[in-house]
Formats: structure tokens, C-alpha cells, sequence
């Protein structure tokens, strides 16, 4: 292994419990070559019900106590005990059925299930991310679960549960590296460590985000009124507004710290976390679209967050939760800039001239008006808005979607509209508000123009090589209509 | 480039509003007009049931079952009217890189869609689109966002048009 690991000490790693047992099944490969997950994932899978299992005790006991005496609380750990039985047998046949193998193609392969069967097959070259995410049960075990995501629709991810840590790393470096075409039984692409955000700039940054400062002083005005006006009765509303801000501040917190970014020849790795660590790998040009978001109260330190659309990530994650994608969740101007020259090479946000909304959108948004503007250069768009909450998102050209021009009753007695530009799902929305109504339907026809140059000049992506040239001219298919 | 000049013709022709239509542009099918009047009518079925429940109902006064038939009328005209606005909103262009589609009276949208960034093309209808005879064509691309569909057309106009989108597309496929 060429890379140190600071974060984790080494008897962390290795070998599954750290009792020198080698379970059966670990690491054997069948007649196809197809390998299992660890032996141990069942247990992980029970342990992290196990808070659940209390919780079904005390609400079971609750209620049979009081009808049965204490004889009720032996029968709720009984039922209780039956069901844990019944849930570890249940995963040890998902672990029996589970197996993962690269078949003769190149393709990664996951074939689950117990009851109903499901074969998967990840074509690599369609690779999008490849995470290495430890949640907190499975870090008990030193166990880590890898997904593998690739281009698609709702549902293009593969997980696996459980593997030890150091073995779901290796897995994730060959996926990797088979994707890009390189031999995979090279170790793990060495990382260059670029920025760490620390725990103080994270924690101020979160408690000073507009909606989160905005609360927590609405909570301090209710408590100092209620407890005024009528003493001690009205803190439960402070409870709330006051409770959780704070939870939500702490659950990011914990997601987010130690934010590092690094750099290696995969790609920009991030690494987060302190109950689940994640491991997070951006292939270079999957990055679709990128913002700058600067609340109000970080103006002081010059701070930024960047938010990013990647494709196929992000929109909602497997539970359905909305995920957002981040490349970094504070930093100072400067790293951002440079952080967004790695994603966007020659992005410069500061030289665009933005064109911005009519005197008269003040009618339509009185706060915002004077920050809306779009503009655009030879391979970016960028709209700004938020007077509050000032957000910047960019778009590279090659990366529309598609173009959409909008326009409620409001702004066509005004006569403005609306320019959306379309990314894949995330975050980031981009989208130039209450311009001129004319101007932003030519913002939008040249944007199309802008995006199809954008696509015929762009590499990255798969044109058929050599019919680029060619393509514009000659493609007139007979009409029918 | 000569393309970007005749895109420039066509702006030069619109004044004043974004959603102005132009040289190019089809309307959809005056068939979805009957087919939403249809189901408006069916849905409608289920307020005429509600509204001879308060007649029946010996309890409820007679001017309360009136003044609801009357709000029930009043809107069934509204939407009946609005429905004739709203089809006649709807508008689609197929240009040499794009589709536009418009639609929309209150709201009004205008989406861009290049070919090479359609996914794929659905062509739809409801048992009542059948039987009328109109069908629903909509693009996806990679963007949950872009939200293009036509509804309102023939079906053979339908399968035309999902044909030829699907061939330019495949000419002009791009990655994400």
C-alpha cells in the first residue's frame, strides 16, 4: 500500500474481527469466480436494529406489565428475541444469496436476493461514483459498504454490505481502475490531500447560515417574550424553533467533519464523516453543474460553500432522502476558486459580465432584484440571485439539458420571464429570474446554440469520433410533415 | 454561420413577449379539446351524484343544494372554457437541433430541447385519448427538470414525430 492512512489506525484494518479467524466463505470464490461479502455482514445487518429492539421492548413491556405483572416483561423479550432470530436468519440467507464478481465482459456483477432474484450488471465504462461509506454499526466490525454507481436511471447503484474496510477500498480502486481501462491490480491511486476544512471553521459556518442564524434569534425573541408575558408556558415553542436549528446544525456537523479534499488520478476525493466516515470519488468531467453559496453572515470571513450537480448522484439517494452533493462545505474564496478550476478548468467567475434583470423586476422581488443576472462566456452560463443568501450557479455549456423559458402571471404584467437552463438532478438549480421577456427568449435560443457548438467542440463526451466535423451539414432526414 | 443567422431572423421577429409563435410551429389536435371536456365531464359525473345528495338529503335547505349547483355550473363553464385556451396553448417546433415546445396561459413555459440530449421519447394515451383518437408524446432527457411533453396529437402524427426525434437524437447523441 503506497497510501498511509492517518485517519484510521492499522489494527483497525485487516483481518475481519482481529482474532485471526478466517470465517468460512471470506475471500472463497466459486466455480464462476463470484465472491461473497463478509460472513460477518448478517451480524452488522442485526446490530444495527438493535436500538429498534429496545425500543420494541420498552413499548412492548409498557403495555404487558401492566396486563400480566412482571411475568409480561419475560413474554415481550421472549417476542422480542423470536424476532431478532427470525431478522438474523432472514440476513444470513440475503448474505448466503449475495454474490459480487467482475464477468468476462469487464462488467461488475451483484446478483441478490432471497426470495425474489435480482441479477445486476454495471457497465463500468458508464461508470459514475464509486463510495466507500462506513456507517456507525458496520465501524464497530471495521466494515465498510461499497456502492457503485453508475449512469442511468433511478435505480443504477449497487450495494454491498458488508465489507472489511481495507478489502472494500481495494475493491473500489479495481472498479475504478478497470473503468478507466487501466490495469487493475495497481494499489490504491496515491492521494494528494488539497484542502481539510477544521472542525471551528465548520461549526461556526453552520451556526451562522441565514436560516439557521435566523431561528436561533427568533428563539431567543420567544424565549424573552413568553418568559415576559407569561411565564415559563410558551418555551415550547422556543422547543421547536430553537431545537431544531440546533439538531440540524449537529447532524451536519457530524456528516460533514473532517471535510478533506484531495486530489488523485481517479479523480477529486472527498472524505467526510464522523459516525459514517464516507469516502467520496469524483471522476473528472462527471461534475455537471456547480454554485456558490455565501449566506449573509459569512460575507465577514469571505466564505463559500460549493454545491454540485453530479450525474447520477445527488436528486435522492437510495433511502429517497435528498442528498446534497458538496464539494466543499466552507471555504475561503480562494480555495473555492481553485477548487472550482480543478472541476471547471479555466472558470473565472469574476470576469463574466453579467447582464442583469430590469429596474421594474423590483415589483416582482423586491429583496432579490438588484443581485438577478445571467451571463454567459464561450464555455460556462451563470445565473446569480439571493440578496440574502447570495448563490452563483454555473453550467458549462456542453452540460445543458435542455433550455426553458418561463412566466408567471405576475411577470407578464410586468413583462419578464424566466430562463432556466436544465441540469441533471441536484442541488443546483440554474436559473436566470425575471428578465426582460424578449431578452430571456433570446438568452435561451442563443443558450441552445451556445450548448449544440458546445457539444460538437467537447471531447469528453461520445460523439462518434470523426462524423463531428461533418455532422451539422449533412444530416437533412426527408420530412413527412 | 449560416444557422445562427436564420436563429437570428427568428429573433429579430419577436418584439415583444418570450413565447411569441413563428414560422414552423403546429398546433396540437383540436381532438384534445373533446378528450379533456370528456373526462372533465366524467369527473363531473361524481359533483352532479354529490349535489343530488343535498336535495335528497331531507335535513340540508333547498338553497343550500341551489347555491352549490349554481358554484358547480359557474366552474364547469370556467374550466369548460379554460380547457379551449389551454390546448390552443400548446405548440411544438422541430428545428434542425432543437425541439421547442410552448404551452401554458396563466403559467407559461417554453422548454428547448436538443436532440442530442434526448434520452427517450414516449408516446402515451388514456383510454379516453384512444378513444378519441389523441396521443402524448414526451421527451426525457438527463434533467428531471425539462419537463417537454405534447399532448393532443394523431396518433399517426405521434409515431411520425417519436420516429423521426428518435432517429435525429441517435445522429446526434451526445454523453451526459
Amino acid at each position: 500500500m503506497t497510501t498511509p492512512e492517518p485517519s484510521r489506525p492499522a489494527s483497525n484494518v485487516g483481518d475481519d474481527l482481529g482474532l485471526g479467524l478466517r470465517l468460512p466463505g471470506q475471500g472463497t470464490l466459486d466455480e464462476r469466480g463470484r465472491r461473497r461479502v463478509h460472513p460477518v455482514s448478517p451480524v452488522v445487518h442485526g446490530a444495527s436494529s438493535i436500538p429498534i429492539g429496545i425500543i420494541l421492548v420498552i413499548a412492548f413491556s409498557t403495555g404487558a406489565v401492566s396486563q400480566l405483572g412482571a411475568g409480561g416483561l419475560l413474554v415481550s423479550a421472549g417476542l422480542v428475541l423470536l424476532l431478532a432470530v427470525v431478522v438474523t436468519a432472514w440476513n444470513y440467507l440475503v448474505w448466503r444469496n449475495t454474490w459480487y464478481w467482475f464477468d468476462a465482459d469487464g462488467d461488475f456483477r451483484v446478483d441478490s436476493g432471497v426470495i425474489t432474484k435480482r441479477q445486476r450488471r454495471l457497465q463500468l465504462s458508464r461508470l459514475q461514483t464509486v463510495d466507500v461509506a462506513q456507517p456507525l454499526f458496520a465501524r464497530v466490525f471495521s466494515m465498510a459498504e461499497l456502492s457503485v454507481e453508475v449512469a442511468g436511471g433511478n435505480d443504477s447503484r449497487a450495494k454491498l454490505r458488508y465489507l472489511p474496510l481495507d478489502e472494500a477500498r481495494a475493491l473500489r480502486n479495481e472498479v475504478l481502475a478497470r473503468a478507466a481501462g487501466v490495469r487493475h491490480d495497481v494499489g490504491e491511486a496515491p492521494e494528494a490531500p488539497i484542502v481539510t476544512v477544521t472542525p471551528k471553521d465548520l461549526a461556526i459556518s453552520l451556526l451562522l447560515r441565514s436560516a439557521t442564524a435566523g431561528l436561533l434569534l427568533m428563539t431567543a425573541a420567544i424565549v424573552v417574550f413568553t418568559v415576559l408575558s407569561s411565564g415559563w408556558g410558551g418555551l415550547g415553542v422556543a422547543l421547536i424553533t430553537g431545537g431544531l436549528p440546533i439538531l440540524l446544525v449537529i447532524t451536519e456537523f457530524m456528516k460533514y467533519f473532517n471535510f478533506t479534499v484531495s486530489e488523485s488520478p481517479d479523480g477529486l476525493r472527498l472524505r467526510f464523516g464522523l459516525a459514517k466516515t464516507e469516502a467520496r470519488t469524483v471522476p473528472p468531467g462527471r461534475v455537471q453543474a456547480v454554485e456558490f453559496v455565501e449566506p449573509l453572515l459569512w460575507r465577514r470571513q469571505g466564505w463559500v460553500r460549493l454545491r454540485l450537480n453530479i450525474a447520477g448522484v445527488g436528486g435522492s439517494d437510495s433511502n429517497g432522502n435528498k442528498e446534497e452533493t458538496v464539494l466543499i462545505p466552507v471555504a475561503t474564496r480562494e480555495v473555492a476558486d481553485a477548487l472550482v478550476q480543478r472541476v471547471f478548468p479555466g472558470l473565472d467567475t469574476s470576469a463574466l459580465a453579467w447582464q442583469a434583470a430590469p429596474d421594474r423586476s423590483r415589483r416582482r422581488s423586491p429583496i432579490q432584484w438588484r443581485r438577478l443576472a445571467v451571463a454567459w462566456d464561450d464555455s460556462v452560463f451563470a445565473a446569480r440571485r439571493g440578496r440574502i443568501t447570495r448563490r452563483v450557479a454555473v453550467i458549462p455549456h456542453v452540460r445543458t439539458q435542455s433550455v426553458r423559458v418561463t412566466q408567471g402571471p405576475w411577470e407578464r404584467a410586468l413583462d419578464l420571464a424566466s430562463v432556466h437552463v436544465d441540469s441533471t438532478p441536484g442541488p443546483v438549480r440554474i436559473s436566470g429570474f425575471h428578465l426582460d421577456a424578449g431578452r430571456a427568449r433570446e438568452v435561451a435560443d442563443a443558450q441552445a446554440v451556445r450548448a449544440r457548438l458546445g457539444r460538437a467542440a467537447d471531447r469528453s463526451i461520445r460523439w462518434a469520433a470523426g462524423e463531428v466535423a461533418k455532422e451539422p451539414s449533412t444530416h437533412r432526414e426527408p420530412e413527412t410533415s | 454561420m449560416g444557422r445562427s443567422a436564420r436563429y437570428a431572423g427568428q429573433m429579430a421577429d419577436r418584439t415583444d413577449t418570450a413565447f411569441t409563435w413563428t414560422d414552423g410551429w403546429t398546433p396540437v389536435s383540436p381532438k384534445l379539446i373533446a378528450a379533456r371536456r370528456l373526462a372533465l365531464g366524467l369527473t363531473y359525473l361524481l359533483v352532479v351524484a354529490g349535489v343530488v345528495l343535498l336535495f335528497v338529503i331531507p335535513d340540508v335547505p333547498r338553497l343550500v343544494g341551489w347555491i352549490t349547483l349554481g358554484v358547480a355550473l359557474v366552474a364547469l363553464g370556467w374550466l369548460w372554457w379554460l380547457i379551449g385556451r389551454r390546448v390552443r396553448s400548446f405548440g411544438y417546433a422541430e428545428r434542425d437541433d432543437d425541439l421547442l415546445v410552448t404551452s401554458g396561459i396563466m403559467f407559461r413555459r417554453l422548454v428547448i430541447v436538443p436532440y442530442g440530449r434526448m434520452q427517450l421519447v414516449d408516446v402515451k394515451a388514456g383510454p379516453i385519448d384512444r378513444w378519441l383518437g389523441v396521443t402524448t408524446v414526451q421527451l426525457h432527457t438527463a434533467a428531471a427538470t425539462t419537463d417537454a411533453s405534447i399532448p393532443g396529437l394523431e396518433p399517426d402524427v405521434a409515431a411520425d414525430l417519436r420516429d423521426r426525434l428518435a432517429r435525429r437524437g441517435e445522429q446526434r447523441s451526445a454523453g451526459l
